[in-house]
């Protein structure tokens, strides 16, 4: 197994293939974690570890985001419908 | 404006406030790419890891059929990663409203309790059915991308029996969220069950017909096979049977008032 790789190898890939099939992939990526970070800077002094869950969000791709819709929207406003 | 029409409506604004109306179909749109593009970049994958230690990997055994793949796309995506999304974001379908008193304040109005599941019911699945179609589409477009062509009916046969599999998720998970009152002990409780089920699936064929999951199996054999199982009417009327029985259990729990702690 090769691990390292140089600089010059960069020129042997073929971008245009790659990207093809992996555009949709980082754009979907991409516009989940803008929402998430999006909806944590606006819940900002609501949430609880919000410098947390940015890390998590920014870091553990498409994981992340999951996480925070799913289980790190707690402790907003009590007066809202549902929390 | 009945009141089954103005409590659907309510739900769907909540899940535009949560945002959930764009990152649910996001993420089923990855999980749907994901199986068709690693299939697709397995013998690289398998080279590069192995080069060096002797492993050659027979050409002709790579060679992957499209209705395989997207078979695969039902089987280990969809129903691993995709019950586990689909129960952790409907655990609160019911449990918040206990929580925050919103069912006991929805009950003193002139609501029937029919109308409040029925509207919960008809928004949330909906809502999962586009999210979960928008999935498969997306992976039968890589599909057809980098592999071979699937038969269209086919294709649509696979889905609306997977459907009625989803449908049974969202009201199993419906009845443990009105039976109990912690959001970890529901989403605990549903996803074993739910993947129990799963494992049990195309064990026997006697087991096979009594259980909902029996229709994501033959969701994939309608890919694979292309051919419909003589057993699938019988198991799509008994898993029909299992969702009106959960959702009468809720409509008893939710009359009666049991959800009261004591």
């Amino acid at each position: 197994m090769k691990l390292h790789y140089g600089l010059n190898d960069f020129k042997d890939i073929d971008w245009l293939a790659v990207l093809q099939i992996a555009a949709p992939f980082i754009v979907v990526g991409l516009i989940l974690i803008l929402i998430a970070l999006f909806d944590l800077y606006r819940h900002r002094n609501e949430r609880s570890n919000v410098l947390l869950w940015t890390i998590v969000i920014l870091f553990f791709n498409t994981i992340g985001p999951i996480l925070y819709f799913t289980i790190g929207r707690k402790g907003e406003k009590p007066n809202e419908v549902r929390n | 404006m009945t009141p089954l029409y103005i409590l659907t409506k309510k739900e769907y604004v909540q899940m535009f406030r949560e945002f959930k109306i764009i990152w649910l179909p996001l993420v089923f749109m990855f999980l749907g790419a994901t199986q068709p593009v690693v299939t697709y970049y397995l013998p690289s994958i398998l080279a590069a890891l192995g080069g060096n230690q002797g492993i050659t990997i027979d050409p002709s055994m790579t060679q992957q059929d499209g209705a395989q793949v997207i078979a695969a796309t039902l089987g280990s995506q969809f129903d691993q990663l995709g019950i586990m999304i689909i129960v952790i974001s409907m655990m609160g379908i019911i449990q918040s409203d206990k929580a925050n008193g919103m069912l006991d304040f929805i009950l003193t109005r002139p609501v029937k309790v029919g109308a409040y599941i029925g509207g919960k019911l008809l928004s949330n699945f909906s809502f999962i059915a586009i999210s979960v179609m928008l999935g498969y589409f997306v992976s039968y477009v890589y599909v057809n991308f980098l592999f071979n062509n699937i038969p269209f009916l086919e294709m649509i046969l696979a889905i609306v029996f997977y459907l009625i599999w989803v449908l049974f998720i969202l009201c199993f998970t419906f009845m443990i969220s009105t039976i109990f009152n912690g959001q970890g002990v529901i989403a605990l409780i549903s996803i074993v069950c739910l993947l129990i089920f799963k494992i049990f699936s195309g064990l026997h064929p006697i087991i096979d017909l009594l259980n909902p999951a029996g229709m994501s199996q033959h969701a994939m054999m309608v890919l694979i096979t292309g051919s419909i199982d003589s057993h699938l009417y019988g198991n799509m009327f008994i898993t029909l049977v299992w969702i009106t029985l959960t959702v009468t259990f809720s409509h008893y729990w939710i009359s009666e008032k049991k959800y009261h702690k004591n």
